[in-house]
């Protein structure tokens, strides 16, 4: 098939940035989005141009690295896909695609369509984290854990921190990576402990990091390819709120 | 623990800090309608309701709920500014196409009608409260020498101008409050998996059952349903 692709072209940090038009042919269905960025990468070359900078690694959807914005919408128009994993076959011969970078202060663009995400990883750190004595780990079964608990968890855990819910979201706010991280750890016993201080740091972090404020349009929900919930939102929200009212380590 | 400086200049704070004015807002409107719909009782229930307003707590009562009433908007609006202003600035550059999936009209345009809900009120005031605006229906006694808001209100909702303008405002705040109610619960992290879908289907209706309700006055009366 025939495409027409318009791709935000970004020499560096500090260069203004536009989006170039490009037409692509004899692109076959069977390829992934990214693999017909690669043909097109490689027609660029051969033509002495820049080719096209975007990040991936494992290209099957586990990993979190890709991410662009494909027609309006972080990954593209399937729910639940990553970039690596939306086919051509999803698009029809002669179409425009729009392909431009994740876009949010707190995500400066580094070149074309990759974003410097080391914002979440100071959420991470601030506070994203069980801290685990060293010796013997304790014998499983004496964590009675339930299992609707440990499904919730394992459903906010399974965040790539690829960044669509920034990306999706009006306000480039990270509340649901921020509250699938600090979910996912809430959830089970182990996580008690840090709970409440962990919740007021990573929610400071974040906003120290420049993104915006949840106004539950509900985007990320919508874009996560992962599908976690925004149910983890009005727990870090609850969570907050308790730390900085009421009782809290 | 962090400081409660840090605390309250956070973005979740201050979305509670909406949530919470918003929804005793939105109570505050419960008891506003509640009020009007007297009218169709006629001129003895409206004119006794709202000189039993003025002379609650010996006339302290309606000066405490003015006070609440403008604690509670300015705490909204200055929350609802700071965050729209931060939120902005944090998008900074927008993509050349965007497609939304679950956002509204509603939940986008909160700033706006906020903002447009600001000029109204001053408006309604000035014309109810004040007797800034449309002086003339404003100092009408009636026969037991009390303020006669019912003449007041059925002769200011004779002219059709005024009704357009209170109607488009209250299209203006049925918007707001379409978003606003099941967004409020949410901030506050009130979530269940049996009532979150409850919530998220009858905050909307809510909203439009105020709207609807404050309409039925102005409307009423231009029909000649009320008054005529």
């Amino acid at each position: 098939m025939k495409l027409r692709l318009h791709i935000w072209r970004q020499a560096g940090p500090s260069d203004q940035g536009m989006m170039k038009t490009y037409d692509l042919d004899n692109v076959s269905e069977h390829m992934s989005f990214l693999e017909m960025l690669d043909v097109l990468n490689e027609q660029l070359s051969e033509r002495g141009e820049e080719p096209v900078a975007f990040e991936h690694d494992c290209r099957e959807g586990i990993c979190g690295s890709c991410g662009m914005v494909i027609n309006g919408r972080p990954h593209g128009p399937l729910p639940r896909t990553t970039a690596c994993q939306l086919h051509m076959r999803t698009f029809k011969d002669g179409d425009e695609i729009y392909i431009e970078p994740w876009r949010a202060r707190a995500f400066p663009v580094i070149r074309d369509l990759v974003v410097d995400r080391s914002s979440f990883d100071r959420i991470i750190q601030s506070g994203g984290y069980v801290s685990v004595n060293t010796g013997n780990a304790q014998d499983g079964n004496t964590l009675p854990i339930p299992k609707v608990a440990a499904d919730k968890a394992m459903d906010a855990a399974a965040c790539i921190g690829c960044g669509a819910c920034v990306a999706a979201c009006p306000n480039s706010s990270a509340m649901l990576f921020t509250s699938a991280k600090a979910g996912h750890l809430s959830m089970l016993p182990q996580g008690q402990a840090e709970r409440y201080s962990r919740s007021e740091n990573m929610v400071l972090t974040m906003d120290a990091e420049g993104f915006g404020a949840c106004s539950n349009h509900y985007e990320c929900e919508a874009a996560c390819p992962k599908g976690i919930s925004a149910d983890f939102i009005a727990r870090l929200n609850r969570d907050f709120v308790k730390a900085s009212l009421g009782t809290s380590a | 623990m962090r400081s409660f400086g840090e605390v309250w200049k956070s973005t979740v704070f201050q979305k509670w800090i909406m949530a919470v004015t918003g929804i005793l807002l939105v109570l505050f409107l419960v008891g506003h309608l509640s009020g009007n719909l007297l009218i169709f009782l006629g001129p003895e229930a409206m004119n006794s309701y709202a000189l039993g307003l003025k002379e609650l707590l010996h006339g302290a009562g309606i000066w405490i709920a003015r006070i609440g009433l403008l604690v509670m908007f300015f705490l909204h609006i200055r929350a609802g500014i700071i965050l729209s202003a931060r939120n902005r600035a944090s998008k900074g550059i927008r993509n050349a196409k965007t497609e939304p999936r679950a956002s509204s009209v509603a939940s986008r345009s909160m700033i706006y009608t906020g903002l447009l809900i600001v000029v109204y009120v001053l408006y309604h005031l000035a014309h109810f409260t004040w007797g800034a605006v449309h002086a003339e229906y404003y100092s009408y006694i009636d026969a037991a020498g009390r303020h006669d808001v019912y003449r007041m209100v059925v002769e200011s909702f004779q002219q059709p101008t005024i009704v357009v303008a209170y109607v488009v405002a209250m299209i203006v705040t049925g918007l707001h409050l379409n978003h606003a109610i099941a967004s409020a619960f949410q901030t506050l992290g009130v979530t269940h998996p049996r009532f979150s879908p409850i919530i998220r289907s009858v905050g909307p209706l809510v909203g439009a059952g105020l709207a609807l309700g404050f309409m039925a006055v102005p409307v009423a009366i231009l029909l000649g349903l009320v008054g005529g």
